[in-house]
């Protein structure tokens, strides 16, 4: 009898607070659709259906979604996702970052991180079924209709002869002026170049190919076998050249496109999931970005590998 | 009331305890891409020269000794000095399970060692075992091919 009456009383009291709970509703507010992606009505159904309620203007949330606390957390979650991804915007971009763009959206699905994991144990339908996942995959395998232009070889040549005659040096820099340091603060390391091979990528999804490669400490670590907490003063390279077409169905590697640093340092980049990220393009090393913000991008797109220390290669040991 | 309850610790469940992201991504080695068998040098102890992807889906890295990488990375003409160790290790490829849209290495298909002035072995098998036998015009094209540009 008291435990019913004490059932009851518990039950009013959550009643009670659950209703003042519905007093701080802020507005979600639906700007207008201006530029919707550009891609096959099948491809845009699906995003539609299953990351249209965080990444778009045309927000549909269940009614158990407009209750808070569930309201407050879901609404800073289509907040924020518009932020990182408008689905209803980014038909103004050029067609190179839509595709880049669906390319990661297939592989934040395929890696289980979208849509958002704390969302899909609530709704528990509305993640992405293996049939859809193969319609968006079997869209970006099939190249857009006029084939990306191959990178003219006259460009990669000048850019070479000017690269060995400076014998290695930075190009497009006077002798006695360094590369810039990234936004953020993160040094350009010129050793990168003389550092050991860790994997290599072939990416068909935006015409390059890369060198991954470790400084000695990463090589110590791979050949140890710890590779899940890399350890402080690691330091990873990716170095991006475009795929020139040998013209005989081969691939070879044309105009040297960009390198890009990780540097582990788990208390001096706290802030930024223990690594210090830059990018630096072109020969003459140009630091990416416009201000600190351009790291966003990294992380997000290496969230994924999360719980892989935010590293995507899987190393191929034995490069000591 | 039912209801509204379910509704209530639903709503709880949302907010307090969000479950981690699903871990589907596992510290792991390449493993299957490592270079084993008795070479007389091994390749990926140099550093990177070039690379490329053959037609019919393998990928080759060219790496050299100091010798040959300082030699490569200021000239054109592929004349190397005298003794100068080049390596170019062919992988077959596979879909990179991590990222839709790139591919990396699988099995070696082929292990290939050419001196500046001296031999060229080629090694295939798994593990690695030495194929008896020289191709001049392999070993040429091997010592033709121009570094990567890496400022
Ligand atoms: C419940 C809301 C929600 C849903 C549904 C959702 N997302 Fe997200 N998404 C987010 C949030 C929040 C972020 C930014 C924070 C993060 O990455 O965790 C994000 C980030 C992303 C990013 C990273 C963008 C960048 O900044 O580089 C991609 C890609 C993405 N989502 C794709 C998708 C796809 C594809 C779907 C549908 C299959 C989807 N999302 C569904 C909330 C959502
Ligand atoms: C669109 C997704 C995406 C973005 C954005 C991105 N990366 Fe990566 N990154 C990858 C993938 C995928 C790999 C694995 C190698 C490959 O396929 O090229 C990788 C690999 C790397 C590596 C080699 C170590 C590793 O994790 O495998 C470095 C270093 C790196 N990225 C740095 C950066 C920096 C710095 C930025 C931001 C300026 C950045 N990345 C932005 C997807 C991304």
């Amino acid at each position: 009898m008291t435990r019913m009456r004490f059932l009851t009383g518990t039950g009013i009291v959550l009643l009670l607070i659950g209703g003042a709970m519905q007093a701080y509703h802020p507005k979600l507010e639906s700007p207008p659709v201006t530029a919707e992606i550009q891609a096959p009505e099948e491809v845009r159904q699906i995003l539609r259906q299953r990351c249209y309620s965080c990444h778009s203007n045309e927000t549909k949330l269940p009614w158990y979604d407009n209750l808070a606390p569930a309201y407050w957390v879901v609404r800073g979650d289509v907040l924020e996702g518009r932020e990182h991804l408008n689905f209803s915007t980014i038909g103004a971009k050029p067609e190179a970052v839509q595709r880049g763009m669906l390319f990661e959206s297939v592989n934040t699905v395929q890696l289980g991180s979208m849509p958002l994991p704390r969302y899909l144990a609530v709704h528990r339908d509305a993640g992405v079924t293996p049939d859809e996942l193969a319609t968006l995959r079997h869209y970006l395998e099939t190249p857009p209709a006029p084939a990306a232009a191959p990178a003219p070889a006259t460009a990669a040549e000048t850019q070479f002869q000017h690269w060995i005659a400076s014998n290695g040096k930075p190009m497009g820099t006077r002798p006695d002026t360094q590369v810039q340091p990234e936004w953020n603060g993160v040094p350009f390391l010129p050793e990168y170049k003389n550092w050991k091979p860790i994997s290599s990528t072939d990416r068909w999804d935006n015409h390059t190919m890369r060198q991954i490669l470790g400084n000695d400490i990463a090589l110590k670590a791979i050949a140890d076998g710890k590779i899940d907490n890399w350890p402080d003063g690691t330091v990873f390279a990716k170095v991006a050249w475009l795929q020139q077409p040998d013209g005989k169905g081969g691939i070879t590697t044309g105009a040297f496109q960009q390198v890009e640093l990780m540097i582990k340092d788990s208390k001096k980049y706290a802030s930024t999931e223990g690594w210090g990220w830059g990018r630096w393009r072109g020969d003459d090393l140009k630091p990416y970005g416009k201000d600190a913000a351009f790291q966003n991008e990294c992380i997000s797109c290496h969230e994924p590998v999360a719980h892989n220390d935010h590293v995507y290669t899987a190393p191929i040991g034995g490069a000591q | 009331m039912k209801q509204l309850f379910a509704a209530i610790s639903f709503v709880l469940l949302l907010s307090g305890c969000s479950p981690n992201p699903p871990k589907t991504v596992y510290p792991q080695l390449n493993r299957e891409a490592e270079v084993h068998g008795g070479l007389s040098w091994n390749p990926r102890s140099g550093r990177v020269i070039t690379s490329w992807i053959n037609p019919g889906g393998t990928m080759t890295t060219l790496y050299g000794d100091d010798m040959a990488v300082n030699y490569a990375r200021s000239h054109a003409d592929g004349a190397y000095p005298a003794g100068a160790k080049l390596g170019a290790v062919t992988w077959k490829q596979q879909e990179d399970a991590r990222w839709f849209g790139g591919r990396i290495p699988a099995q070696v298909a082929s292990v290939e060692i050419v001196v500046a002035g001296g031999p060229y072995e080629r090694y295939e098998g798994s593990p690695l075992a030495a194929v008896p036998g020289s191709d001049a015009e392999r070993a040429q094209f091997l010592l033709q091919q121009r570094a990567a540009v890496m400022p």
